[in-house]
């Protein structure tokens, strides 16, 4: 599995794109992950993180200013999430990206794939 | 049927969820009432597929914001949720499958609406531990408004036999028109921690007012108790030497040597801490007061004034972080002592992101209050005994205000102990503070309401908003080092500042208040302090009941 750094990361992906027709190595992690609850324990672990570090402070921050410049009924999730998703993706700071990573590798080696 | 709560007034539901709603009333709520799951920190997802994983019915998506139609259960992307509307009619509103919350495809907008926040609140209350019977987590009916309200009393107000009448006095012996009650006090031997909250106690509002309506009066209680020493006609005649009109400085020997017999452990010339004195000056009018009234109620209904003024609840949220049972306590509190906001202002930025726009390294009023009603997840040597485990588990545990005091006295914590070299250290680091704080965010209602997610729901004991908004009135500051300082006090009376440093007082601009290493903040009630302001050079007559009567308080 190479390695991406995040500045070279692939724009975020719109859903519809190409989803071939076998499950990619990707998928079958996923669904692994989902299955065994292991996705929604690094869910909250990831929140943790995430609000630990001010991140989710960050994000909130720039949703209200977006929100303060456009007015609040001209405004909607979309928008937001459409705003804050790159820098969001951005921001992430590498311990917790690394921290997950890790998870993920036990994971794996423990459900033997 | 929902309170209006200015932080969270309801927004008005769109056309679309207005005519679903006619059409459907809560029949779609309560069916996907089975289909959510609360996980134990209070988030409800959606949970219909549990062999399955979600995916949007046209593109297969599965990572991302799902949405569930109400309708017809089928799941849908953002992108691709608006083909379903077009297609099928009536199918306008959806759910977000990961945080139970609404959503108008026809808007493509989250949309609130209480009636369904309503069915998940319930049964978020239900499945956690313990919900349906017990009280624990705080939710007696759901979404029935107590009729009891908060009343905003002062209660402490004045009353029109007692009061002594005051005509405007202005002492023509002095150069300076300072306002009445202002007079400095004369240090005994470091003696400034004495001086420095006493000056904050008496013109706290409620004591100032209790003291200059003589409810405390010195010749009655002579009468009663003898030669024995009374705190309060101590604190009486100080009060009393202020208000005289006299501008010299007043030396409170008396008081001091009240003081000491009452808290013999601090009775010498030493420099004393300033919040100590406070809390134990406190207690020594609690405990004159039931001597003179032979009640022995404790703090949380006590009616001295020391309790009266200052007396506050405090809520303990203890929750099991398997299972989310929650545990909750209430303790009463004259004062709220808060570490300061130093972890967020470490050296090493390794592990932050890059801030765009913010001052690194400001302690702040409010970062201290979030800080001290923030989750606190205890150490996994501190495991506590779930109820409903039944055994030693993580928990976590949040703070919160209950009742509000009338005046609100912030203590901030300026010691660092290091265990390592055995020292104490003082913290030097400015920390800024508001002269209006609103603390409607600190309160259990908000702190509860804000587990449930974004949820849009009246709460039993929700505050109305106006007693939740003070003005500060005194700050105490310290300057100097943990053994050897120096305290003075800021006092704002009709909106000057003046600095009161022992015997001296000055009037100063407010960027000095602000720039000050505070150390004890006073706030009180926005409407006392209105009252207060209005005019202080002599008492107020206005018709107000009986101010024996119990001050406010949810009960």
């Amino acid at each position: 599995m190479t390695r991406k750094h995040s500045v070279n990361r692939p724009p975020t992906p719109d859903g519809a794109e190409d989803q071939g027709n076998e499950p990619i190595l990707q998928e079958i992690i996923n669904i692994k992950l989902i299955e065994s609850g292991e996705k929604e324990r690094l869910m909250e672990m990831l929140r943790e993180r995430l609000i630990e570090c001010g991140w989710k402070d960050e994000m909130k921050a720039l949703c209200r200013a977006y929100v303060k410049k456009k007015g609040r009924n001209n405004v909607t999730v979309d928008d937001l999430v459409h705003l804050i998703t790159p820098k969001g993706r951005a921001s992430v700071p590498d311990s917790v990206k690394a921290e997950l990573l890790q998870r993920i590798r036990s994971f794996l080696t423990s459900a033997a794939l | 049927m929902c309170a209006r709560n200015s932080i969270y007034t309801t927004p008005k539901p769109c056309k679309h969820l207005a005519d679903y709603k006619l059409r459907h009333g809560f029949n779609t709520y309560y069916s996907i009432r089975n289909c959510l799951k609360t996980t134990p920190n209070g988030r409800t997802r959606v949970a219909k597929h549990t062999t399955k994983i979600p995916r949007c019915s046209f593109c297969d998506r599965y990572q991302g914001r799902l949405y569930f139609c109400l309708m017809c259960s089928s799941l849908w992307c953002p992108t691709h949720i608006l083909l379903h509307t077009q297609s099928e009619k009536g199918h306008e509103v959806a759910i977000d499958m990961d945080r139970s919350e609404l959503y108008c495809c026809l808007c493509c907008d989250q949309v609130y609406d209480p009636d369904f926040d309503k069915v998940v609140v319930c049964n978020q209350v239900k499945d956690l531990p313990g919900g349906s019977k017990s009280k624990t987590n705080g939710f007696e009916a759901c979404g029935e408004r107590s009729s009891k309200r908060k009343r905003l009393d002062s209660g402490i107000g004045l009353d029109l036999k007692k009061s002594k009448l005051l005509v405007s006095m202005r002492d023509r012996r002095a150069k300076s028109c300072y306002p009445l009650g202002l007079r400095g006090l004369n240090n005994l031997g470091s003696t400034c921690f004495m001086n420095s909250v006493l000056q904050a106690l008496l013109h706290a509002p409620p004591l100032r007012n209790y003291f200059l309506n003589d409810r405390h009066n010195s010749i009655q209680c002579r009468k009663r108790s003898g030669e024995k020493l009374c705190l309060l006609c101590d604190i009486d005649a100080i009060s009393s030497a202020m208000f005289s009109g006299d501008r010299t400085p007043y030396t409170p020997a008396h008081f001091l040597y009240s003081w000491w017999q009452h808290s013999s452990n601090l009775a010498s010339y030493e420099e004393q801490d300033a919040h100590e004195f406070f809390i134990s000056v406190l207690d020594g009018i609690h405990e004159t007061e039931s001597k003179i009234r032979n009640s022995g109620k404790d703090d949380g209904d006590c009616q001295c004034i020391a309790h009266r003024a200052f007396s506050g609840l405090l809520r303990s949220d203890v929750t099991c972080i398997s299972c989310g049972f929650t545990s909750t306590t209430y303790d009463p509190c004259v004062d709220i002592s808060l570490n300061m906001d130093t972890s967020n202002l470490s050296s090493s930025n390794a592990n932050k992101p890059i801030k765009p726009d913010e001052k690194t390294g400001a302690s702040t009023l409010s970062g201290c209050l979030n800080f001290f009603t923030r989750a606190e997840r205890l150490g996994s040597d501190q495991k506590l005994h779930c109820q409903n485990c039944q055994e030693l588990r993580d928990s976590s545990k949040q703070l919160s205000i209950r009742r509000l005091p009338l005046v609100l006295c912030l203590h901030i914590k300026r010691v660092e102990h290091s265990l390592v070299r055995k020292i104490s250290r003082k913290i030097n680091q400015y920390m800024q503070f508001p002269f209006s704080l609103d603390m409607t965010p600190y309160l259990s209602s908000s702190i509860v309401r804000s587990k449930f997610g974004n949820r849009i729901f009246t709460f039993e004991y929700d505050n109305s908003n106006s007693s939740a908004a003070y003005e500060i009135f005194a700050v105490i500051a310290h300057s100097g080092m943990l053994e050897s300082g120096h305290y003075v006090t800021y006092l704002r009376l009709k909106n000057q500042w003046y600095k009161c440093d022992d015997a001296w007082i000055s009037e100063v601009d407010e960027g000095i208040v602000r720039a000050s290493q505070c150390y004890m903040l006073f706030y009180v009630q926005k409407l006392l302090y209105n009252e207060a302001i209005e005019d202080s050079s002599f008492v107020h007559i206005s018709p107000r009941r009986d101010p024996f009567d119990s001050t406010a308080g949810c009960s």
